[in-house]
């Protein structure tokens, strides 16, 4: 698990403003967002179709450039202002520190299921051949899919192959996870079980995460959530995290250390748990603007 | 396993059947070889989408295999031609003399410049297979010493190489003209008395030297000098053949070393009727041969221009299909140099499989031609082998190519946001250029887009309502515009190369048509020796069908320049000055007249020397063994074989020659002007005269060696065809390729309009439509730039066969047949992609990604 300064937020956004030019004119997408997310966090953002959401989260991961504004990131022991790196400079840095999973997936049909794994590894030369194929595979374990390794993508239900997209984000074992609806196109149960992982992720595997969803009934599980309207903040609810999983940027409370043990020593390896047993809720909102 | 694992396992079912099946799964050579999983993408690409793959494959081995054919055969030929034909020991110096004996060969053998020489004697004479009708002339060719042979070798090829008395050796070309003759069975031969003699072929041989200049000249046979007089011929040589003792590559000293030869021979008595030179080491027809193959080899660079088109728009839409693929290959790490060199070793792959297809093929293609070629001009090849050249430009062509034409949408593929990758949105860009402004909705839109509805708005106030579909159909077309245009380029050049080339097809017989104004006569007869004009009319005018006959003459010449060297050999035809069986086409000055007295009309080939020649200038010459000053009174076009040709007129020839109101040469015109009817009406004059004792030479069709020509021109018309035919493939495939692309893109789109409403046919007449729209676009385009390709076709062309240029004449033909090729293309192109297209159901094309 990577070691944090507790001063210092993981991910920080500053007045961060993104504008696109259609036909019909400009279109603010996001206005002038600011927003500190800390190591272990599980924070959702959560809105309507069109309210910038994803705007956000790519702002985050930089695959789209930013208007105006900052995204700084404090991983592997750096600051990166990531919108100041050129573009290759992004996706190596991408690569390295920040796993992203999409509603649709977006594995590459020609590819097995472990050769989908093992392409961050290839592409980031974080591991060697030999070692990116055992991790991989671990992975694949870890998403028990272990049996499904040499299967292409197209012969797997949409919830492993959403599992398979979270086990390929982990690939370069980076501290951030950023999640666009992926549990969008699953049914319920299958979404339920999907972010179970997620939350699996934070507790046990202490990654961050960050995920967009446009299903508000998901936002209790979110040990923070931000709504967001109209390309602003409109409200954030911060809740007190599971064990393992506080908050450390300046001034935010942590809660609840306690339960986690007892928690995770009633699951599986995993630690999946249904959501309704991990909550424990203490809510703190504000209004942003 | 623990509750949540299991839970995770009993709801999730995969999709398709046992995971023990084999479908599913891809155990490949991972098993064996860890490859990086970038590399098996790439492999994959290669593998899986095989209709792309042989698609691109076959464009790029479509160029490599045209000009690895013709870069081959160019090699093979340039090398085997003079190899072949220096190889024999080609005479640099030919004399054409009267009679002469032993001691004038020994004295040009004394001479200090030449290093081998024979004499022979020449003549024609009708041959025939026992009991056919049909007589052939050869040229006999009668050797002293076939043993001490040393200068144009012959080359055995079957049965003797060395006949006794009375026994007769066919070169190879005489057994294309003598239908059913074999070695070992005899053949007739028509003495000038009529009288028959019967002599057995012993052999066949090759004769790469003699005559090699012409490819109209009679085929040979040869006898030995002790069988001259069974055939009725002095026992005297007509002919040398010498080489120079050095310098035998440089023509200027051949000549020189020629010119002191004939001289000397002059002075001593002999007289030379005419003489030719030729280097050593290049064949008389290599210009020609080169030229035709440099025409070749421009339609086979085009061809492999065309089909980089066709591969940069392949391989643009294989980038736009693999967008979202780049795009997750950056959004996990990939860097864009990462991306290029994945994509360029795709390229590579497709170039390497093509090279694997074309190079061989192109190898045995190359040596076919050169085999056709050399035949059609009798030299041999040294044997089939890779040409390295050629093999090395089909390399460079194979991975170089496809590598061009696919850097750009390589490069914009790895240059592409992920963003817009995931987004598959690369017509963006495209799409933003030049945008309009639609006053009636506010929104921006494509110039284009405006412009139709503008068109259709306007349509539709005049009651005219274009349907729906077509519209869409026109839209379509033009959504693409960077692949609509590579697409139209590939297409248009197909069509102006192919209605080009039957353009020039029919301007080289429009030519040949006029130069057979120079043919007008139905029936020539040539006799051995000279007869009264008044004589020969009578005679002939007995034979049904013969309506008119003129008597001609001819004297050979030497055309000299300023210091009275030769620089090529003249033919003086001399038709009466009103003759009518001659329509000479005329490019300055004007015809003989009656009273013209040493002036002549000289062909367009003297410019050759003479470039600033002009009626009124005088020509120094040599006739009858005189250097003479000539002048020209006009200059006319023809083909020139064989040296120059000039008219003067008949009055003054025969007067010249002491031959007056007497000929050698009578031109006849009969009732009927067809080919079949020449050529009975010769036979039957033939035999006529014969009977009535006139010592004919030969009697055939006035139109026999226009006929000869049409065929070889004809030959160089089916390759050019074929050249034709490999480019229009090239635009079809990029047509076939672009429509199927274009369907593949739309496939949601197709599956929105069957969702609402529209059924197979409304599906398939769209796509067709917008196939078919292409295709007339295309035609238009190339009915204009085949204009300039005709002209510069045919100007290529008939420089290098006819050393002039000539009048380019259009035919309709090829536009109409293109325009059937090209809608039919366009239909067939469109329709398996429409079909495609119509099977989706609209489940499966909504959910395509």
């Amino acid at each position: 698990m990577p070691t944090q300064n507790p001063s210092q937020s993981l991910i920080e956004l500053r007045g961060v403003v993104k504008v696109y030019s259609t036909a019909a004119g400009e279109f603010n997408a996001l206005r002038g967002i600011n927003l500190q997310v800390g190591t272990h966090e599980f924070v959702g953002i959560v809105g309507k179709s069109g309210a910038g959401k994803s705007t956000l989260l790519n702002m985050i991961t930089g695959v789209d450039e930013i208007t105006s504004g900052e995204v700084i990131v404090n991983s592997n022991g750096g600051a990166v202002s990531i919108h100041d790196l050129d573009e290759d400079s992004i996706a190596l840095w991408r690569g390295k520190n920040l796993g992203i999973v999409y509603q649709s997936f977006q594995l590459l049909p020609m590819l097995t299921l472990v050769e989908n794994i093992t392409l961050p590894m290839d592409l980031c030369g974080v591991f060697k051949p030999k070692e990116s194929r055992e991790r991989a595979m671990d992975l694949l374990r870890l998403v028990e899919l272990e049996e499904h390794a040499n299967k292409l993508p197209a012969f797997i239900s949409g919830g492993q192959q959403q599992r398979v997209a979270i086990a390929r984000a982990l690939a370069n074992d980076p501290p951030i996870l950023v999640a666009d609806e992926p549990t969008g196109s699953l049914d319920s149960i299958t979404a339920d079980h999907i972010f179970d992982v997620f939350e699996h992720l934070v507790t046990d595997q202490g990654k961050t995460i960050i995920m967009v969803t446009h299903d508000n009934s998901l936002a209790p599980r979110f040990s923070r959530h931000l709504t967001i309207a109209d390309g602003e903040i409109v409200d954030e609810v911060v809740r007190a995290a599971r064990a393992g999983a506080a908050p450390s940027w300046p001034g935010r409370g942590r809660a609840g250390t306690g339960e986690r043990s007892a928690a995770q020593s009633k699951d599986s390896v995993l630690g999946l748990r249904t959501s309704s047993s991990a909550q424990r809720e203490v809510t703190k909102r504000r209004r942003t603007k | 396993m623990t509750n949540g694992v299991q839970r995770l396992q009993t709801l999730e079912t995969p999709k398709q059947g046992d995971p023990s099946t084999s479908s599913g799964y891809r155990f490949g050579l991972h098993k064996q070889i860890i490859m990086k999983p970038r590399w098996r993408k790439v492999f994959h690409d290669l593998i899986d989408n095989k209709a792309r793959t042989l698609l691109v494959v076959f464009s790029i081995a479509v160029g490599v295999f045209s000009i690895g054919v013709i870069a081959g055969a160019y090699e093979i030929i340039s090398n085997d031609m003079s190899a072949s034909y220096a190889a024999n020991i080609p005479a640099n110096i030919e004399l054409r003399m009267a009679d002469f004996d032993e001691d004038v060969l020994t004295s040009i053998r004394n001479d200090q410049n030449i290093d081998l020489a024979e004499a022979r004697r020449v003549f024609s004479i009708r041959v025939r297979v026992p009991g056919t009708q049909s007589w052939t002339t050869l040229d006999m060719v009668a050797f002293d010493d076939f043993e001490a042979n040393t200068v144009n070798l012959l080359v055995p090829l079957e049965g003797e190489s060395v006949p006794q008395k009375r026994e007769i050796v066919l070169e190879q070309d005489a057994l294309n003209h003598i239908q059913g003759v074999q070695v070992g069975q005899p053949l007739e031969f028509q003495l000038p008395d009529g009288s028959i003699k019967t002599m057995p072929v012993v052999g066949i041989v090759q004769d790469t030297a003699t005559g090699a200049g012409d490819f109209l000249a009679a085929p040979y046979a040869y006898v030995t000098l002790n069988t001259l007089q069974y055939l009725g011929q002095a026992d005297r040589f007509n002919r040398v053949y010498a080489t120079t003792a050095s310098g035998g590559d440089d023509i200027f000293h051949v000549r020189e070393v020629g010119a002191a030869l004939k001289d000397k021979l002059e002075k001593n008595g002999s007289i030379v009727i005419r003489t030719r030179f030729s280097m050593t080491h290049e064949h008389p027809l290599a210009d020609t041969v080169n030229a035709i193959l440099g025409i070749l080899m421009a339609l086979g660079i085009l061809i492999v221009f065309l089909s980089s088109s066709l591969i940069a728009n392949t391989l643009n839409a294989l980038l736009n299909q693999h967008l979202r693929h780049i795009g997750v290959i950056k959004l996990v790490g990939g860097q864009r140099r990462q991306v290029f060199i994945m994509y360029l070793t795709l390229i590579m792959a497709f170039g390497v499989l093509a090279l694997l297809v074309a190079v061989p093929l192109g190898g045995q293609g190359a040596y076919g031609l050169a085999l056709f070629i050399s035949s059609e001009l009798n030299f041999n090849l040294l044997g089939y082998r890779l040409v390295p050249i050629a093999f090395a430009i089909q390399i460079a062509v194979g991975l170089l190519v496809p590598l061009v034409a696919g850097l750009a949408p390589v490069i914009n593929g790895s240059r592409i946001t992920v963003l817009r990758a995931l987004s598959g949105d690369l017509a963006q860009d495209e799409n933003q250029s030049s945008a309009g402004h639609d006053a009636e909705s506010g929104i921006r839109i494509h110039w284009l887009d405006w412009m139709q509805i503008r068109f259709t708005r306007m349509l539709a106030k005049r009651g005219i309502h274009i349907p729906r579909p077509f519209v869409i159909s026109l839209r379509n077309t033009f959504r693409r515009k960077g692949r609509l245009a590579l697409t139209l380029f590939t297409l248009t050049m197909g069509g102006a190369i192919f209605i080009a080339v039957f353009n020039v097809r029919t301007t080289l017989h429009d030519y040949i048509g006029q130069i057979g104004k120079y043919f007008v006569a139905d029936v020539s007869i040539d006799f051995d020796s000279p007869y009264r004009l008044r004589e020969i009319e009578q005679k002939v005018l007995q034979v049904d069908g013969v309506e008119r006959v003129e008597g001609w003459q001819f004297v050979s010449g030497e055309l000299l320049d300023e210091n009275g060297e030769v620089l090529e050999n003249l033919n003086i035809f001399a038709p009466p000055a009103e003759s009518k069986l001659i329509e000479p086409i005329l490019t300055a000055g004007r015809w003989v007249l009656p009273d013209d007295e040493r002036k002549f009309a000289v062909s367009e080939a003297t410019l050759g020397y003479f470039p600033d020649l002009k009626p009124g200038d005088y020509l120094p010459i040599e006739v009858n063994g005189q250097k003479e000053t000539w002048q020209v009174v006009g200059i006319f076009k023809f083909v020139d074989r064989e040296g120059m040709l000039a008219y003067a007129p008949y009055e003054y020839v025969s007067r010249m020659n002491n031959l007056a109101n007497q000929a050698y040469m009578f031109r006849l015109v009969t009732e009927q002007h067809n080919r079949p009817y020449q050529d009975e009406k010769a036979e039957e004059l033939d035999a006529f005269l014969r009977t009535e004792g006139y010592n004919v030479h030969q009697s055939e069709a006035g139109s026999a060696s226009l006929d000869t020509a049409v065929e070889s021109l004809d030959t160089l018309v089916v390759f050019l065809l074929i050249m034709a035919i490999l480019t229009a493939i090239v635009g079809s495939m990029g047509l076939t390729g672009t429509m199927g692309m274009n369907v593949l893109e739309r496939t949601r789109e197709i599956g929105i309009t069957r969702a609402i409403g529209a059924d197979d046919r409304a599906v398939m007449r769209t796509v067709i439509a917008e196939g078919v729209v292409i295709g007339m676009i295309s035609f238009a385009l190339a009915i204009i730039l085949s204009i300039p390709f005709t002209y510069l076709l045919s100007t290529i062309v008939s420089l290098a066969v006819f050393e002039t240029p000539i009048d380019v004449v259009f035919t309709y033909l090829g536009y109409a047949i293109w325009l059937g090729l090209v809608l039919a293309l366009s239909a067939v192109a469109s329709i398996l992609p429409a079909r495609n297209a119509a099977r989706l159901t609209i489940r499966e094309v909504l959910a395509y990604e």
